[in-house]
């Protein structure tokens, strides 16, 4: 029975070779579309729970009231994890590290820059790296000592044996490599490519063993004896900043779950709200929807074919079938289908993958040796296929032989309208995708084109590092510069232009409430900064050349004017980290963090050169980019020959800003056209089911006179019904949508009619352009060959 | 074999009862090769239809092999049907996507029958209609004759007590006709099945023993030839 019933499924399939390909062409598109997304949500879901105790691993954050709200973060004092080890049960394991940073590391003569990270020994217990060759069980002990990952073992060392060689960090430090791990996992949050000794950082920055309680600089990893601890730990580390310092009674300190760390990342007043979450719950959505869109498309099509296949069903009732084995065997042709479509799917995956990866900067792959892999991909195949079976198989195993038999009489009425339902439901979710998609990219535009105060093209940033960290080789450099006609201008800053972070809280002012607590922005600036980055003086001046002795005045930015209150910002003696401190100029705002926020109120200080920074670097316009390049590379070599030129368009630094909402706008194109086209398939079955079904009207209607047009508007006028109606259904639903995702951005569009009006015409288009060509055939054939028959 | 008492059919719409058929009595007996006629609309296919037990009466009892069909429930009517019942349709109605070999074949299966079982009856069929060769063609390559023949061939292949045929040469050309109704006079008289056909036929009706007049819905008339 299987046999016959699996060979006529294939007989049938092949017989219609049309609709087999609409069907299967939705479907694994459809497929492809989840199976991309759900790989994708997967490996986000999967972040740092690599590690055997990820679900006893906590990261330290502070709490800290500031401008009346509380901003957390996960910096913590480096005082922390030692007392945390020593006085709490709960805690078996903790550790400081560093933010991973890259710094020149060399054999020989290979020098190379990658990303380093100090931590504690104890960081090796935590997280189970997994070790591949030399000292597993204390390699971080000796305090020149270094683990590198394969990769980079492989780069320093080609295939000699790493272990016990020296290397050198910075051309300063000599370290020996103790071990070797395997690379690290794409998705996990600390990201390294060695690992050095927390002690090595103490020796050689002098600054870190005189910090107390109140400077946060490192990150703190705190392993529990088990989960269940964590509401008690967390109340008793609370108060832990006022216990050791009662200034600090703004800070508060609390453990998060390293497996929510990467997703849920965002803090509002101290509580967790989600964060990277929201986007992956988006994209599973929009995973599920896709494929019910394919379901949907499936069974449309399936039951447009019912009249073909009703006198089968009858004749098979009448010689003995029961309707559950009726029912099986569309059940069966519909699940060798979604087979089919997801050997395609398989393939489509395979192809775009690289592709998609490329645009979510990631490395997704199928994981074809995971049983658990599979086993989505079984249920997959039965889910669709029983959910896109099933109603062809309910409705077309009901119908009764004799009627039939008869003569085809069966009434499609009810069929019609459920059908109609689900193209209506499709046609929802598409047009919602395209006002979506719209609004996400007019609010992209929006805060790309949004002055951003300073003007980033042309503008080139680079790490001051080994002799450039010298103040007459930067002096000397930025003369060269300037005089080789490559820069128009040259100052420093003492972090990333684009960069985030680094903010203080203790200034104060004439008229400030000594209660209050207001964070700034403080950066350090060399000489014509302003001029540099092209951004604009209010009043006042900048640091300059010219005016030496700047060393206790200070620049500020609009936004701090307006939260200082002051009239007369210029002159105005301010407290500044203890420091009286004169403001000589204010600044126009310019934007250094987040593109979609608010200017922080920022104070600048004259940099000193010895911190390092960044050199920024304003090209002369009037010379050949290429040219000022390459002068740019060899003076730099030049002054600095230990150290690889690492310069970065600050274009390209901000344009990482916008990656998230990036890959929203580029999920959502892709996906929202898939979503589209399968829709239009689903369209094109039931136009040519209709076309089919009215062709005795049609020619009844020829005889009569109508004419070619006459009849394609009597066709498309109910299919443009139906879009028209999805389409009032769905704008409520993605102005609700769109409102919530705009409602997180500062900055932010209002919604206009646009994106609603673009939906409706894209869809009619479509959906007109679809029916005619399919019924174009039916109005132009002979009336005489369907009258015929009847 | 067959009793019919009082069986009624009507279908309403909008409340009118347009009658199909009205106090049909009558018994048919094992071996009996009964042609019922009557002029269009009279009531032949549905009470055809309802003696296959593809439709219910509205009133009436029907006892098949002394069960009352109407008080039974779709699996045991299935059941009793699938031993008992073969039918043999004016348009053949043979499943497109089956070869001749798997239409005959599918009551079989439905039925449960072994494999060795299945093929040797359907060897034997192929062979006592001439179709062997065409065992393996698909029902749109035969001509009409050939595609009633295997129609035939199904009905009897799950060896039925009676056949039930619904103007089974109204597609055909009179020789081709004539074909089938010799088949069925000698399934009638060698094999002792029970045949009821429905005919316009004068002609046909005389390779049975017994013929039924249907007039709106009435018998009208129970000839014995």
């Amino acid at each position: 029975m299987f046999k016959l019933n699996l060979k006529i499924a294939i007989r049938n399939l092949w017989k219609n070779k049309g609709f087999t390909l609409i069907n299967i062409g939705g479907l694994a598109i459809g497929i492809a579309s989840c199976m991309l997304l759900l790989l994708y949500v997967s490996y986000e879901f999967g972040f740092d729970k690599q590690f055997k105790n990820y679900n006893t691993t906590y990261v330290a954050y502070t709490d800290m009231k500031a401008n009346g709200k509380i901003h957390s973060w996960a910096w913590t004092p480096g005082l922390l994890a030692p007392e945390l080890k020593a006085k709490y049960p709960g805690v078996v394991n903790a550790s400081r590290s560093s933010y991973p940073f890259e710094q020149l590391i060399s054999y020989n003569d290979k020098k190379i820059k990658n990303k380093g990270l100090f931590a504690d020994p104890s960081i090796l217990k935590i997280l189970n790296y997994e070790f591949l060759s030399g000292n597993v069980t204390t390699p971080l002990n000796n305090i020149n000592s270094v683990v590198l990952t394969q990769t980079l073992s492989k780069k320093l060392f080609g295939s000699e044996n790493p272990i016990g060689k020296t290397l050198k960090l910075d051309n300063e430090d000599l370290l020996k490599v103790e071990a070797v791990i395997a690379d690290l996992p794409a998705n996990s949050s600390i990201k390294f490519d060695y690992i050095m000794p927390w002690k090595l950082n103490e020796k050689r920055q002098k600054w870190i063993k005189e910090q107390g309680w109140g400077s946060n600089f490192c990150l703190t990893l705190v392993q529990l004896r088990n989960s269940i601890l964590l509401d008690e730990v967390n109340t008793s580390v609370r108060n832990i900043y006022k216990i050791h310092d009662n200034k600090l009674d703004n800070n508060e300190l609390f453990l998060h779950p390293l497996s929510k760390w990467h997703l849920y990342n965002e803090f509002d007043n101290g509580k967790s709200i989600g964060g990277k979450i929201g986007q992956l719950r988006i994209f599973f959505m929009l995973a599920i929807c896709i494929l019910l869109i394919a379901c949907v498309n499936f069974m449309n099509l399936s039951t447009a074919r019912s009249e073909k296949r009703a006198k089968e069903v009858g004749v098979r009732k009448a010689i003995g079938s029961t309707r559950k084995s009726i029912m099986f065997q569309f059940i069966l042709e519909s699940t060798l289908l979604s087979l089919i479509g997801t050997v395609i799917a398989f393939i489509l995956v395979e192809i775009s993958l690289p592709y998609f990866n490329s645009i979510l900067n990631i490395d997704l792959i199928i994981e074809y040796d995971n049983w658990r892999y599979w086993l989505v991909l079984l249920s997959l195949v039965t889910f669709t296929g029983l959910l896109a079976g099933s109603y062809p198989a309910f409705y077309l195993s009901s119908f009764e032989p004799v009627k039939v038999l008869k003569g085809f009489s069966i009434k499609t009425g009810s069929a019609i309208s459920v059908r109609r339902v689900l193209v209506v439901f499709q046609f929802v979710f598409a047009s919602c995708l395209i006002v979506c998609t719209a609004v996400i990219f007019q609010q992209l535009t929006y805060i790309k084109n949004k002055p951003i105060g300073y003007s980033q093209g042309n503008l080139i940033q680079m790490a001051a590092m080994g002799n450039l960290r010298q103040t007459n080789k930067i002096e000397l450099l930025k003369n060269q510069l300037l005089k080789s006609g490559a820069a128009a201008n040259v100052s420093l800053l003492s972090m990333n232009i684009d960069e985030g972070g680094n903010n203080t809280s203790s200034i104060n002012w004439p008229g400030k409430n000594p209660n209050d607590k207001v964070l700034f922005n403080q950066r350090g600036i060399g000489y014509d900064f302003v001029s540099t980055i092209g951004a604009k003086m209010i009043e006042g001046r900048e640091f300059k050349m010219e005016f030496p002795g700047d060393s206790n005045k200070v620049l500020i930015n609009e936004a701090a004017v307006k939260i200082m209150g002051l009239k007369n910002p210029v002159g105005t003696v301010i407290g500044y980290d203890g420091y009286k401190c004169t403001i000589i100029g204010v600044m126009k705002d310019f934007v250094a963090e987040s593109p979609y926020q608010k200017v922080a109120p920022m104070i600048f200080n004259r940099a000193y050169h010895d911190d390092g920074g960044v050199i920024l670097v304003r090209l002369n316009e009037a010379q050949n980019i290429s040219t000022s390049l390459a002068q740019i590379d060899a003076l730099v070599k030049k002054i600095n020959p230990d150290y690889p030129v690492d310069r970065k368009f600050v274009s390209d630094s901000f344009e990482e800003k916008f990656e998230s909402e990036k890959l929203l706008g580029t999920i959502s194109n892709w996906f929202g056209g898939f979503a589209i086209f399968i829709s239009c398939l689903g369209l094109l079955g039931l136009a040519l089911f209709m076309a089919e079904q009215r062709k005795k009207e049609i020619s009844i209607r020829k005889v009569l006179g109508a004419s070619t047009s006459n009849i394609l508007t009597l066709l498309n006028k109910d299919f443009i019904k139906l879009v028209v109606i999805a389409n009032l259904i769905a704008f409520p639903l993605a102005y609700i949508t769109i409102n919530k995702w705009l409602s997180a951005f500062e900055y932010r569009i209002s919604i206009s009619a646009l994106p609603f009006v673009l939906a409706l015409m894209v869809s009619l288009i479509i959906a007109i352009l679809t029916v005619t060509i399919q019924s174009i055939k039916v109005a132009k054939a002979n009336a005489v060959d369907a009258l015929k028959y009847e | 074999m067959i009793e019919l008492k009082n069986i009624e059919k009507y279908y309403a719409t909008k409340g009118i009862k347009n009658y199909v058929l009205r106090h049909v009595t009558t018994t048919i007996k094992q071996g009996e090769f009964v042609s019922i006629m009557g002029p269009s609309g009279a009531g032949k296919s549905t009470l055809l239809n309802i003696l296959g037990m593809l439709e219910e009466p509205t009133y009436g009892v029907y006892e098949f092999l002394g069960e009352d069909v109407t008080s039974l429930n779709e699996r045991k009517r299935i059941e009793l049907y699938r031993n008992h019942i073969g039918f043999v349709f004016q348009a053949y109605h043979l499943i497109d996507e089956m070869t001749v070999y798997e239409n005959i074949e599918a009551p079989l299966l439905y039925k449960k029958v072994g494999s060795s079982e299945r093929a040797s009856r359907i060897a034997n069929l192929l062979d006592r209609f001439n179709i062997v060769a065409k065992k393996d063609l698909f029902p749109n390559q035969l001509s009409g004759g050939q595609q009633q023949l295997v129609g035939i061939a199904r009905a009897l292949a799950a060896q039925p007590s009676i056949i039930l045929a619904d103007e089974p040469t109204g597609n055909l050309q009179s020789a081709q006709a004539e074909e089938i109704m010799q088949l069925f006079q000698q399934l009638n008289k060698e094999d002792g099945i029970t045949i009821i056909q429905v005919t316009h036929s004068e002609k046909n009706a005389t390779y049975g023993n017994r013929i039924l007049h249907l007039a709106d819905g009435v018998v009208k008339d129970d000839v014995k030839i």
